[in-house]
């Protein structure tokens, strides 16, 4: 125990030596904080009206948006194997 | 008593509390000094006086030893307080390590819902902290870093979270009301935020400057 109390404590976490910088980057994580929420909840929407949009296609028109999309039909992708 | 978990203890996921910490860091922590020295027969209210004690949250460090603030933890699960203690540990303003020892006792053993509410209040605390890294040193980081970790990392300290219901899945069966309300989001405006979009790139360039410069 001494030798883990005798290794300096190189941080200072004392608490409001220059306030309204401590404050500053609080608020700053803060707002990253919340646009990262708004960044994701945005994300999760469009998924769900891509998922929509899709449901209301016709096979040929799916095959179609998969090919410019660059995904692989389902004979290509057994042929990798 | 030593080593085993309180006899009227309740399961927590379904194994007892103690086995959230991985048997590896379990088996360290008993055998450390701290853990026989300063650990024996506490119960929920004199680990107060341990916890006041804390100069750092961590996980292992050096020789894969283990903190102090990881020893007081599994003694947390060890004991078992009722919920009400750890929420006045949480909600306990002097002591900031306290309320650190509290969040994390919550995140292991708490259910989804209470972890949401009681630990996104603490995103308004902009206290500093001290984290013993795995080297030994020590870094400086904030209480509201800190609660982010624990709603948004896997591991935390050297030991595995619980999983955590995703936020959205508990609003959309109505256990959460609304998203998660910033104590800035009354004085934020929609300008501010564009600005924020706007500037993301620079603004984050600037967050590890200002966390450089503490």
């Amino acid at each position: 125990a001494e030798e883990i109390s005798a290794l300096p404590t190189d941080v200072d976490d004392t608490d409001n030596i220059d306030e309204e910088a401590e404050f500053a980057a609080w608020k700053l994580r803060e707002l990253l904080r919340i646009k990262r929420e708004r960044a994701e909840k945005h994300a999760r929407e469009q998924e769900k009206l891509d998922l929509e949009r899709r449901r209301l296609m016709t096979d040929e028109e799916i095959a179609r948006e998969n090919q410019k999309l660059g995904k692989m039909t389902q004979k290509e992708k057994s042929q990798m194997r | 008593m030593a080593n085993r978990t309180a006899t009227d203890a309740k399961q927590i996921h379904g194994t007892n509390p103690q086995f959230l910490i991985e048997k590896i860091v379990r088996t360290r922590i008993w055998d450390s000094l701290y853990w026989k020295e300063k650990c024996f027969a506490l119960t929920a209210e004199t680990i107060i006086d341990r916890a006041v004690e804390l100069n750092c949250v961590g996980g292992q460090y050096g020789n894969q030893r283990p903190t102090e603030f990881l020893c007081l933890t599994l003694k947390l699960l060890q004991l078992q307080p009722e919920k009400d203690i750890v929420r006045l540990y949480i909600q306990n303003e002097d002591y900031k390590y306290l309320r650190a020892l509290g969040a994390f006792y919550l995140r292991l053993t708490g259910t989804s819902h209470e972890i949401y509410s009681y630990l996104e209040p603490l995103y308004a605390d902009s206290r500093k902290l001290r984290r013993r890294l795995n080297s030994g040193a020590f870094e400086l980081f904030h209480m509201d870093e800190f609660i982010d970790e624990l709603l948004r990392s896997d591991r935390v300290c050297d030991t595995i979270l619980p999983r955590l219901q995703r936020r959205e899945v508990l609003e959309e069966t109505g256990d959460l009301s609304g998203p998660r309300k910033s104590v800035l989001e009354d004085e934020l405006d929609e300008e501010e935020l564009e600005e924020l979009e706007r500037g993301s790139e620079s603004e984050e360039g600037a967050v590890s400057e200002a966390e450089g410069r503490d």
